[in-house]
C-alpha cells in the first residue's frame, strides 16, 4: 500500500508547485493521474519513487515485511532497497539503447544484485531464464537478443513492462507511458498494464483521459498543485472542462478514433 | 524486425573475458618489450618528489635578469604565426590546384594532391631537423617548418572544401561568360571564407604547441629556453618556463575560440 | 564611393594583420623573399638526402617497433585515465566541484605540449621508455578526457534515472547505463589518438623516449643523411600503416551494432 501524505513544493518566487498532495492507493487499484501541462502530475509522480524531494510531506511505502518507510525522508542506502520493488516505465526512451532487450530486462534486478557481482560478471543464467520469462508475458521474447535501439516506440514500452515485472514489485510507477505511442500501440500497452494491477498497486500519469475512463479503475485529478478530483475514471465533460480548460473537442475526437480501431 | 541471436549472459561474460585477456596479454607483453613498469612512477616516486624539491620555487626573475625570455616568447608567438599564415595561404593555392573543380588539367592536380599527401605524412622531426642545415637553428628554421607541417595539416581538408562548394552559383557565374579566375573569386572563396579562417586559428592553436616543440631542436623561441635551462640543471628557471609556456597557450586558445566563434557563430567547428 | 563602405569593416582587421606580421617577420627574419629562399633551401637539401642507405634498413626495424610499443601503451593507458577522467568531468555524473576540478585538470592538460611533459618527466626519471609512455598516456587525456566527457552529458537523462530508478548505484549506472552507450566512442576516439601517438613518440624518440625518433636525429647528428632519409622512409611507412589499420578497424567495428 502507498500512502502520499500532503506534498508540498514551492518555487524560490512564492509558486506553489505542488499544494497538499494526498491520497491512499492499494493492491487492485489502476490509477491515472491527469491534468493539463505544468500542473504537477510528474512532479507528484517523482515524488514517489524520490527522484524528487518535496519540501514537506511523507511519502509512506511499506516493504514486504509491512514496515513503513518515508521515501522523502530515507537515505540513499534505504532508498535504493525500496527501490528494488518499485517498479518504473517513463515516457519514450529510457532504456539502454546499446543493450539487447533481454538486459535491459535484467536491470531490473540491479537492486537486489550484490554489486561486485553485478559489475565485475554481470548476470546469470538463470536470471536470464527468468528475464525471459517475463519477455514472454509481454510477447517480446522473439526479439530478446535485439538491441534495444532498434526496436519500435511500442517494443520499447513492452519491454519495459517486461523489466517491470521481472522486478516482482510492490508498486508500480508510470510516467506517460503511452504519450509517444500511437492509439493502437497504447491500447496494447494499457492492455498489458492493466492486469498487473491485481498484485500490486499501479499509478499512472496520462494525457489520455479516454484511456484511463477505459482502463484505470481510480482516477485523480490535479490543477495547480492541488488535487480537484478523486473517484470515477470515467470523466463527466464538465469535469473534463475543469481540469484542461478548453480541450474537450480534441477529446471527442480521439474517441471517435479508438472506436473506429477497437474492431 | 529480424530476430537477433540471443546469448546467454555466462557465454557473453567468456567472449569478454577473452578480449579482456587478450588485452591484458598484449599490454604485459609489451611493457616487457619495452621495459616499463606500470607501477614505476609509484614505485619510484622518490624521484618525482626530488625533482619537485629542486623546481620549486619557480624563478620568474628569468623575466627580467635578461631580455631572452621576453624574446623567445615573441618569437615562439612570431613563428606560429608566420607560419600559420604564410602556410594557410600556400595551403588554399594547392588546394586550389588539387580541387577537382577548379583545376581542370589532370596532371597538374595530381601533383598538387601528390604533394599534400606526402607533406601531410613527413614526419614533423625529419622537416625541422632539414632546416636547421638549411638555413642555420633559428626562428626562422622553426617558421619554415610550421609553413610545412600546416600546409600537411589543412592541404587536404582545403581541397575537399573547395570540392564541396555548392555548385549552382558556380554554373550560373559561368552561364554569364565569366572566366574560371573570376567563378573562383566570387563564388567559391565567399562560400569557403569563413571556414577557412576558422581553419586557420585553429592552425594557430595548433601550431603554436608545436612551435613550442620545435625549439628543442633548434628552432628557437621558449622551447629552446627551456631545454637550455634543463641542460644546465637550473630547474627553477625550467618550472618558470614551462607556467609561462601554459599561460601562453592559454591565451592563443582562449583568442582563437573567441575568434572563430565570432566568425562561426555559436558552436564551434572545425 | 560603394566599394569603400562595402569593404570597410575589413580595413581595421587587415591593419592589424599587416602590423602584427610585419613585427612577426622582423623578429623571425623572416620576409616574404626570405621565405621562398628558405622553402627552396629546405627542398634541395632534401634532394641531397635521397638516396636511402638501405644497409640501414634493418637496424631500423627494431626502434620502428620500440616506438609502436610504446605509442602503443601510452594509448591504452591514456584512454583508460581518459575514461576515469571523463566519468568524473560528466555533469550528469558528477557532484559539481567534481565536475569543475576535473574539467579544469583536463584543460590544464590539453595546455601542456607532451614534448614538455617528456622533458620533465626525462629530468626526474632519465631517459627510456618510461617517460615516453607516461608523457603520451597523460597526453592523451587533454583530448580522450573532453571528448568522453561531452559524450557522456549527451546521454538522455532518462536513461540514468531510469536505472537509478530501480535500485541501481552510482556504479551500476556507469556500468550499465554509460559505458555500453560510450563504447564505440571509446573505440573510435581512441584509435584516432593512436594515429596521433605514433606521430608524437617519434617526436619525444627523440627527446629522450628512444626508437626510431632516436636514430632519425641520431643519424643528422652524425651528418649520416643517408640513414636519415632510411629512418624517415620507415616512420612514413609507420604512419601510414596506423592510419589504415585505424581505419579499418573502425570501419569494421562500426559495421557492428551501428547504432546512434
Amino acid at each position: 500500500m502507498l500512502e502520499v501524505k500532503n506534498l508540498t513544493k514551492t518555487l524560490p518566487n512564492g509558486r506553489k508547485l505542488l499544494d497538499g498532495i494526498s491520497f491512499k492507493v492499494k493492491k487492485g487499484e489502476f490509477v491515472g493521474i491527469l491534468g493539463s501541462s505544468g500542473a504537477g502530475k510528474t512532479l507528484t509522480l517523482r515524488c514517489l519513487n524520490g527522484l524528487l524531494k518535496p519540501d514537506s510531506g511523507s511519502v509512506i511505502i511499506r516493504d514486504e515485511l509491512d514496515r513503513p518507510f518515508d521515501i522523502c525522508k530515507i537515505n540513499k542506502r534505504e532508498l535504493r532497497r525500496v527501490r528494488q520493488k518499485i517498479g518504473v516505465i517513463f515516457q519514450g526512451y529510457h532504456l539502454v539503447k546499446r543493450l539487447s532487450a533481454l538486459e535491459n530486462v535484467m536491470i531490473g534486478k540491479l537492486g537486489q544484485i550484490n554489486t561486485f557481482r553485478s559489475l565485475f560478471y554481470g548476470f546469470t543464467d538463470a536470471e536470464a531464464e527468468q528475464a525471459l520469462k517475463a519477455l514472454d508475458k509481454v510477447k517480446m521474447s522473439q526479439l530478446a537478443g535485439s538491441m534495444t535501439g532498434n526496436l519500435s516506440g511500442g517494443e520499447m514500452q513492452r519491454v519495459a513492462i517486461a523489466r517491470a515485472i521481472f522486478q516482482s514489485p510492490t508498486l508500480l510507477l508510470a510516467d506517460e507511458p503511452i504519450s509517444n505511442l500511437d492509439p493502437s500501440n497504447a491500447k496494447t500497452i494499457m492492455k498489458m498494464i492493466k492486469p498487473l494491477s491485481e498484485h500490486m498497486p499501479v499509478i499512472g500519469v496520462f494525457h489520455q483521459p479516454e484511456m484511463t475512463a477505459k482502463y484505470c479503475t481510480r482516477v485523480i485529478a490535479i490543477k495547480e498543485g492541488q488535487i480537484i478530483y478523486d473517484g470515477d475514471p470515467k470523466l463527466s465533460n464538465k469535469r473534463l472542462e475543469e481540469i484542461y480548460g478548453e480541450e474537450l473537442e480534441l477529446i471527442e475526437q480521439q474517441e471517435h478514433l479508438l472506436a473506429a480501431i477497437a474492431k | 524486425m529480424s530476430m537477433a541471436k540471443l546469448t546467454l549472459p555466462s557465454k557473453k561474460y567468456r567472449q569478454k573475458m577473452t578480449v579482456f585477456s587478450a588485452v591484458v596479454v598484449a599490454v604485459a607483453l609489451a611493457c616487457i618489450y619495452t621495459n616499463f613498469n606500470p607501477l614505476g612512477i609509484f614505485l619510484e616516486f622518490h624521484y618525482v618528489r626530488d625533482l619537485l624539491g629542486e623546481m620549486t620555487p619557480p624563478n620568474y626573475h628569468v623575466l627580467s635578469d635578461n631580455s631572452s625570455t621576453v624574446m623567445a616568447i615573441l618569437q615562439t608567438l612570431s613563428m606560429a604565426f608566420l607560419g600559420t599564415l604564410y602556410g594557410g595561404v600556400i595551403a588554399v593555392i594547392i588546394a586550389f590546384l588539387a580541387a577537382s573543380n577548379t583545376m581542370p588539367f589532370r596532371a597538374i592536380r595530381l601533383t598538387a594532391r601528390f604533394a599534400l599527401s606526402f607533406l601531410r605524412v613527413i614526419p614533423i622531426l625529419v622537416v625541422i631537423l632539414i632546416f636547421v642545415i638549411a638555413v642555420g637553428p633559428s626562428t626562422f628554421a622553426g617558421m619554415l617548418t610550421l609553413v610545412i607541417v600546416t600546409v600537411g595539416n589543412f592541404g587536404k581538408l582545403f581541397t575537399e572544401m573547395i570540392e564541396n562548394v555548392d555548385n549552382p552559383p558556380a554554373e550560373a557565374i559561368f552561364s554569364v561568360g565569366a572566366s574560371r579566375m573570376q567563378v573562383i573569386r566570387y563564388s567559391i572563396i565567399p562560400q569557403i571564407l569563413p571556414t577557412l579562417i576558422a581553419n586557420l586559428l585553429f592552425a594557430f592553436d595548433v601550431n603554436i604547441r608545436a612551435a613550442i616543440g620545435l625549439g628543442i631542436f633548434g628552432g628557437g623561441g621558449i622551447g629552446f629556453q627551456l631545454q637550455l635551462a634543463k641542460s644546465v640543471l637550473h630547474y627553477k628557471d625550467v618550472t618558470a618556463i614551462v607556467t609561462l609556456i601554459i599561460i601562453m597557450v592559454i591565451v592563443v586558445e582562449k583568442i582563437s575560440d573567441y575568434l572563430r566563434r565570432r566568425i562561426l557563430g555559436e558552436g564551434k567547428l572545425r | 564611393m560603394f566599394s569603400f563602405k562595402r569593404y570597410r569593416k575589413f580595413i581595421l582587421p587587415l591593419i592589424i594583420l599587416l602590423t602584427v606580421t610585419e613585427g612577426a617577420a622582423v623578429i623571425c627574419g623572416a620576409t616574404f623573399g626570405k621565405l621562398f629562399e628558405g622553402l627552396y633551401r629546405g627542398i634541395a637539401f632534401f634532394g641531397n638526402m635521397y638516396p636511402p642507405d638501405w644497409s640501414a634498413f634493418s637496424e631500423m626495424l627494431e626502434p620502428a617497433l620500440q616506438s609502436i610499443v610504446i605509442a602503443f601503451l601510452g594509448t591504452v593507458f591514456g584512454a583508460l585515465m581518459s575514461i576515469v577522467f571523463a566519468l568524473l568531468a560528466a555533469s550528469n555524473l558528477s557532484h559539481p566541484w567534481v565536475r569543475a576540478v576535473t574539467r579544469f585538470l583536463i584543460g590544464l592538460e590539453r595546455s601542456i605540449p607532451e614534448i614538455v611533459i617528456l622533458i620533465l618527466l626525462v629530468a626526474a626519471f632519465g631517459l627510456g621508455a618510461m617517460p615516453g609512455v607516461v608523457a603520451l598516456s597523460l597526453g592523451c587525456i587533454g583530448m580522450l578526457g573532453k571528448l568522453l566527457a561531452d559524450i557522456i552529458e549527451e546521454i538522455d537523462p532518462l536513461m540514468i534515472e531510469s536505472i537509478e530508478s530501480v535500485g541501481g548505484n552510482k556504479l551500476q549506472v556507469i556500468v550499465f547505463g554509460v559505458l555500453p552507450q560510450i563504447i564505440p566512442n571509446i573505440i573510435s576516439y581512441t584509435l584516432f589518438r593512436f594515429e596521433i601517438n605514433i606521430r608524437l613518440s617519434v617526436l619525444l624518440g627523440a627527446v629522450g623516449a628512444g626508437g626510431v625518433g632516436y636514430e632519425l636525429d641520431y643519424s643528422f647528428g652524425m651528418l649520416q643523411y643517408h640513414r636519415a632519409f632510411t629512418a624517415m622512409i620507415i616512420i612514413i611507412a609507420m604512419v601510414f600503416g596506423t592510419e589504415q589499420f585505424s581505419y579499418y578497424l573502425r570501419k569494421k567495428l562500426k559495421m557492428e551494432g551501428a547504432l546512434k
